[in-house]
């Protein structure tokens, strides 16, 4: 190893790391050049996943405003601060931007900054590739968010049933834009997925098997494979629908004798594994973050993975359990209600084995570690009222009503988005070289969690007292007065709650605390390189001996580590070649968005906007990922 | 294709875009595999005709209706895209082998890549040329894609994988040209590789579409 | 750190059978809950929840316990302990794969046994009930007795009723949260759901609600469920078969006896005079002879006394802003007849059992509304005050509305314009005269 390059006095601090030892901070944070071009332009996974964060977090706002309409509506009986119109196109905004523009959105923005940085490699398989899947999230989520003001947006509920989606019965340009934007935001989807399972399978350090992945990359891995099998189903479902709403087919046509089931299924086979990208990615890093604080390995590592595993292969079998109320037939309802029962399995070994790792512990309460345990706490709650849904006639009672809507909020909110949180918290540091504010953090965290079960603990309530789903109001003298009104504190309260967490966020961006590469004493290779990391990652990319380098690895992960963890070279000092930044994937996603945009509005466009795609993608195909060199 | 050559580290001593490619087909696979399903979903399940093994007289016109498929010259256009997978092998080998010496005539028939991509791409042509024919002579015939569940579910399947096949064919084309300009050499391999497995695959999909659609009733 | 974590198990055990009490005892309070059944399949469904709460609170409860233990005993005592580096312990593993799934099999295997009970065929005996789901209203027709109603039904407690569920448009749902789990209306599929109320339910009102998100009004997609003993049933069958109260011109005998089943004693009305039959009887455009006579405005049969419905049965929806009535007018219905087949043009859209000329069958049956606890798909009190405001705007009365706005100068906000002509104050009190009289 050529250790003659580094020369101390401009490194930030080179002593060897120990293990559990957060690294002292520095006295200053690098900063890296920016200007407007070189974030338009990045293939670096860092900036992309920088871009997504912030993006997401901004759509989280948005379709946290939505909710808060809707809580605001439905504080009381017989309310109209909205017209039932606009607020059915608020409660499906709501719905989609949550699923589609923020939380897969957060959990892409840790793949792309983490899964190199946690395999040892300088940038994922296909950087331009890359940027090309953040330019179509950002353009297909104006497109798809933006009709709100025109009173356009789209209304027949996230999951748009058929018939009442079909030209017939919306002739609006609502679904449109819903039809038209799904499809460019599962394109995203796609390219990332694609890209990603390439990163995962062939670009880890030396010595880095699958067993000796971190848990969050495994965890990514297996929504990977989700997202690719899963979206080409909507894929085709949603362009059934485009098809007949544009060009007149018959696919959901209940006079030619189509079944709106189609619809359903296809919906479905897509929307359960969708709610495993939406945990799993969560799950990964609580799994991160609880071992750090607690100071020893993750409780059960393999059964761990192969529990995400078994969690995805059944996640593809128990979609009908959103169905139970249609009439499928006794043996379909028994067959996916066990199917459903089952899958409770592996979720629950992940509870148990978080609280293992806990257990023995010398834990420090830091807000990531906060998160993480209300993670486990709350999602103990929405995976308990999930075992009550797959009783088929139980659920009929149960299904479109608010008791769902607990359910869900409680593994989506209580699950994915503390999760998110927790990791946010947790690689602040990271991604920006300074850290949050820890007191400002538990104040959010302790608000959150009193404002989130205040907001969805008594919606269990109403709904088994009768109350159905995506009603813009209910009248008086029902008996739910009471708990929505807890339901709209509540969510006020997340308000504050988010306040803090946003303020403290973008303070803390620029007045900091400075981190050094390990201000938590962890273990695995993201915490061997500066924070900020520098372009390149790794000055030398490391050989990894154990699943915890930092805490079990051999002497070469340790020296190797103390190399990385120096600073202040650039990549061309080292004789590192990345890849150039380039507007290309931009204009192909631009153009692509353009092209889609033309069924709604001009067939010509639609030509136009594929002369483009093809012209632009050419481009990019011709031209070099990287210079030359040898 | 982009130039550069990855010389980089790899975990499995594979180049990334050849495990990039067979991930895009894992999720070509779910996409056509609904497509598929939709169809086998619907089959027997319209209202209307015309139907695509049985005769239907339009209760309104009288007008009859045969069955709309036509197996004969499918098979022959299912015989030219099997073909066009042959071809498709041998411009692979062609470009592996491009530095090996060709001694007879034979072998520099087999040996010459431009030929044998051509031959791709002119099969494949052929084979979109049947499928014009075969979607114009139903429309003729009283089938189109508004018509009923067939024929939506029908021009759907088949119109995306001849979709496939165009792109397959642009892609063969412009390979060509490069073969054309400054030759293919050993660096292409991937690349012509990552060409012939996308063609192959579409083939499949082909077959799929043609023993379920047009031979079991 | 306060309290034994058992302690604390306890407490939360006994909070929750507290809740469940205090649940169970306000069924006034609560008057959709789904926690007191009132027949077999209310039953099923309340025994299988009862097991999942059971567990899922067991379950919930240990688990907490645990973590809750688990955080405060091993917090960081100092920064230079290494704790224990454990990674695992199969044995754990296996127990706690296990244990999960043993308690699963106690619910799967009634879960099971409700799902092939419930979804058998219903007994042939049953009392079939046709709906069909419309946006945003439900129609109701019982085949055996021949009667087509909509929005309100009633039950016979101790029989069986099937109700076969189709849709005449986008899918929806029926669901009586008291009575039984819900079942879809899908477009191209007849979906059943049967279940028998219990003899020893109250004869009272019974809430229903469309649960699939149908579009507009979804949320104002409500019905009434009334059980009633098996006599008050017969009576009130005997009501929906008679013909409209008011104005009615009498048919000509059914070809076949429609059997209504024995009385035993019914509350005595006022002996029906039928109506002078009038040359009228063909179903012409809008007649231009007098109307016939007014006959006693209770017909045969009998209803549920307005003061039996409880509170949680009537709406108590508020008008919208925009549309005003003056409600000192006094209608006329015999004229209100005349406008209902005039320049209301109701008829396009609605029958009226005895009216000839109203036979449109886009909107619900309106033969007997006057009796009804509710007005526009259960939307509504059904009085002259809302009543008149429903007919002079419904659009605005009722997002998305498919019913027109027809009041004079009102602001129909689907076409986004003002009605030129349309119908004067008096004459929707009139038309609204009409319609109470049809009781």
């Amino acid at each position: 190893m050529a250790t003659t390059v580094f020369t101390p006095g401009t490194d930030v601090q080179h002593d060897v790391p120990k293990p559990f030892v957060p690294s002292p901070a520095p006295a200053t944070v690098v900063k890296h050049k920016g200007g407007f071009w070189s974030w338009v332009a990045t293939t670096d996974h860092k900036r992309i996943g920088t871009l997504y964060l912030f993006t997401a977090l901004f759509f989280f706002i948005v379709g946290g405003l939505e909710a808060e309409v809707i809580r605001a509506q439905l504080g009381g009986p017989n309310r109209h601060l909205v017209s039932a119109e606009l607020y059915n196109q608020i409660f499906t905004m709501h719905g989609t931007t949550m699923v589609f523009l923020a939380i897969m959105p957060l959990s892409a923005a840790f793949f792309n900054f983490l899964i190199p940085l946690q395999i040892g490699a300088r940038d994922v398989a296909f950087p331009r590739l890359n940027a090309f899947s953040y330019w179509v999230y950002l353009f297909g989520g104006i497109f798809i968010t933006a009709p709100i003001f025109f009173n356009m947006a789209p209304n027949g509920g996230w999951f748009a049933y058929v018939p009442l989606t079909t030209r017939a019965y919306s002739p609006g340009h609502n679904l449109d834009v819903w039809v038209i934007g799904i499809q460019i935001l599962g394109i995203s989807s796609l390219a990332a997925a694609v890209n990603f399972i390439t990163t995962i399978i062939n670009l880890r350090a030396p010595g880095m098997t699958l067993m000796r992945m971190p848990i969050f990359t495994w965890m990514s891995f297996v929504v990977q494979f989700l997202i690719v099998l899963a979206f080409p189903v909507i894929t085709v479902g949603v362009f059934f629908l485009m098809m007949d709403r544009f060009f007149g087919t018959q696919f959901y046509e209940v006079a030619a004798g189509a079944d709106p089931l189609l619809w359903q299924h296809l919906f479905w086979i897509f929307g359960h594994p969708e709610v495993y990208i939406l945990i799993l990615p969560a799950f990964g890093l609580v799994s991160e973050v609880l071992p750090t604080f607690s100071k020893k390995p993750l409780f059960g590592y393999p059964v761990m993975v192969y529990s995400g595993i078994v969690i995805g292969f059944l996640g593809f079998g128990v979609w009908a359990h959103h169905m139970f109320a249609v009439g499928m037939g006794p043996i379909a309802d028994s067959v996916f209600g066990l199917t459903t029962m089952l899958i409770a399995i592996p979720t629950g070994v992940k509870i148990f084995n978080w609280i293992g790792t806990l257990a023995q512990g010398q834990v420090k309460y830091s807000t990531a570690c906060l998160f993480a345990v209300g993670l486990v706490a709350l999602f103990t709650c929405g995976g308990i009222s999930g075992v009550m849904h797959s009783s088929p006639p139980a659920d009929l009672q149960q299904t479109d009503s608010y008791f769902v809507v607990a359910h869900f909020h409680y593994v989506l909110f209580g699950g994915s988005i503390m999760g998110i949180f927790s990791g946010i918290y947790y690689y602040f540091p990271k991604l920006f070289g300074r850290m949050m504010n820890e007191t400002l953090g538990k104040v959010h965290f302790w608000i959150n969690f009193v404002a989130m079960n205040l907001t969805f603990f008594p919606m269990h309530f109403s709904g088994m007292l009768g109350m159905p789903r995506r009603i813009y109001t209910y009248d008086a003298g029902q008996g739910w007065d009471t708990f929505n009104a807890m339901s709209t504190g509540g969510a006020y309260l997340l308000v504050v709650a988010t306040s803090i967490f946003l303020f403290n966020f973008f303070r803390s961006m620029k007045k900091g605390k400075p981190a050094g590469p390990n201000p938590w004493g962890a273990a695995t290779l993201e915490w061997t390189i500066p924070s900020p990391p520098p372009n390149y990652n790794f000055a030398t990319i490391p050989t990894v001996t154990s699943r915890y380098p930092l805490w079990e690895g051999r002497e070469a992960d340790i020296e190797s580590a103390r190399i990385n963890q120096q600073g202040g070279k650039t990549a061309q000092q080292l004789g590192i070649v990345l890849p150039y930044n380039t507007i290309k994937p931009l204009l192909v996603a631009l153009s692509m968005t353009i092209m889609f945009m033309g069924l709604m509005f001009n067939y010509w466009v639609i030509g136009a906007g594929a002369a483009a795609v093809a012209i632009f993608l050419y481009a990019w195909l011709a031209s070099p990922l990287e210079p030359e060199h040898h | 294709m982009s130039a550069s050559t990855s010389h980089h580290y790899t975990t499995t001593g594979l180049d990334s875009r050849k495990i990039g490619i067979w991930t895009f087909i894992g999720s070509e696979c779910m996409l056509f595999i609904t497509l598929i399903s939709t169809y086998l979903i619907y089959k027997g399940r319209s209202l209307v005709g015309p139907f695509p093994h049985e005769v239907w007289k339009d209760p309104s016109t009288g007008h009859v209706f045969h069955s709309i498929l036509n197996i004969p010259v499918t098979s022959f256009s299912t015989f030219v895209l099997l073909m066009s997978s042959l071809a498709m092998v041998l411009a692979l080998a062609a470009v592996e082998n491009r530095s090996v010496p060709k001694r007879t005539l034979g072998d520099k028939i087999l040996g010459s890549s431009k030929l044998w991509i051509f031959v791709t791409a002119l099969l494949g042509t052929v084979f979109l040329s049947c499928q014009a024919y075969e979607f114009t002579s139903f429309v003729h015939e009283g089938l189109t894609i508004h018509t009923n569940l067939f024929g939506s579910s029908f021009f759907t399947l088949t119109g995306f994988h001849g979709a496939h096949v165009t792109v397959g064919v642009l892609w063969l084309l412009s390979l060509l040209v490069i073969d054309f300009k400054r030759g293919l050499n050993e660096s292409d391999v991937l690349h012509v590789d990552i060409m012939a497995l996308y063609w192959h695959f579409v083939d499949v999909v082909w077959i799929a579409i043609f023993t379920l659609v047009y031979l079991i009733k | 750190m306060t309290g034994s974590p058992r302690l604390r198990r306890f407490a939360s055990l006994g909070a929750y059978a507290a809740l469940a009490l205090a649940l169970a005892a306000c069924a006034q309070k609560f008057p959709n809950t789904t926690f007191e059944p009132h027949s077999e399949y209310g039953r099923a469904i309340d025994f299988l929840w009862n097991r999942l709460l059971f567990f899922g609170t067991g379950v919930f409860v240990l688990v907490e316990a645990a973590l809750l233990f688990v955080v405060f005993k091993f917090r960081r005592r100092d920064e230079t302990t290494t704790p224990p580096q454990t990674h695992g312990n199969t044995k754990l593993e296996i127990l706690w794969t296990l244990i999960p799934a043993v308690i699963l099999v106690f619910i799967a295997v009634p879960t099971v046994r409700t799902i092939f009970e419930t979804q058998a065929k219903a007994a042939p005996n049953a009392l079939e009930i046709d709906v069909y789901g419309h946006q945003w209203w439900w129609e109701f027709q019982y085949p055996e007795y021949k009667i087509t109603t909509a929005n309100e039904i009633y039950v016979p407690k101790g029989r069986t009723v099937n109700f076969v569920l189709r849709t005449k448009d986008v899918l929806h749902s029926f669901w009586i949260p008291q009575l039984a789990g819900k079942r879809d209306l899908i477009a191209n599929h007849t979906n059943y759901l049967w279940f028998t109320p219990d003899t020893s339910a109250p004869t009272t009102v019974w809430n229903g609600f469309c649960t699939e998100y149908c579009g507009s009004s979804h949320a104002n997609m409500r019905f009434r469920v009334v059980t009633v003993t098996p006599e008050e049933f017969a009576n009130w069958v005997t009501r929906q078969q008679s013909p409209a109260a008011f104005g009615a011109v009498p048919a000509t005998p059914p070809a076949t006896a429609i059997v209504t089943p024995a009385v035993a004693t019914s509350a005595t009305t006022a002996p029906v005079t039928p109506a002078v039959a009038t040359a009228a009887t063909a179903a012409t455009a809008a007649t231009t002879a007098a109307p016939a006579a007014p006959i006693a405005t209770e017909p045969p049969g009998w209803v549920l006394p307005h003061e039996q419905v409880p509170a949680y049965a009537v709406p108590q929806t508020p008008i919208p802003a925009g549309v005003d009535f003056n409600d000192k007018l006094v209608g006329d219905p015999a004229r209100g007849m005349a406008l209902f087949t005039g320049a209301g043009t109701c008829n396009g859209c609605h029958t009226i059992a005895g009216n000839p000329a109203a036979v449109g069958n886009i909107g619900p049956n309106l033969t007997h509304v006057g009796s009804r606890i509710a007005i526009g798909g259960g939307l509504y009190k059904n009085d002259a005050y809302h009543l008149a405001r429903w007919v002079k705007n419904a659009r605005v009365m009722k997002p998305g509305n498919i019913m027109t706005t027809l009041g004079k100068g009102q602001f129909d906000p689907q076409m986004k314009l003002t009605t030129p002509g349309g119908l004067t104050d008096q004459q929707i009190a009139d038309l609204v005269a009409y319609l109470q009289a049809l009781k």
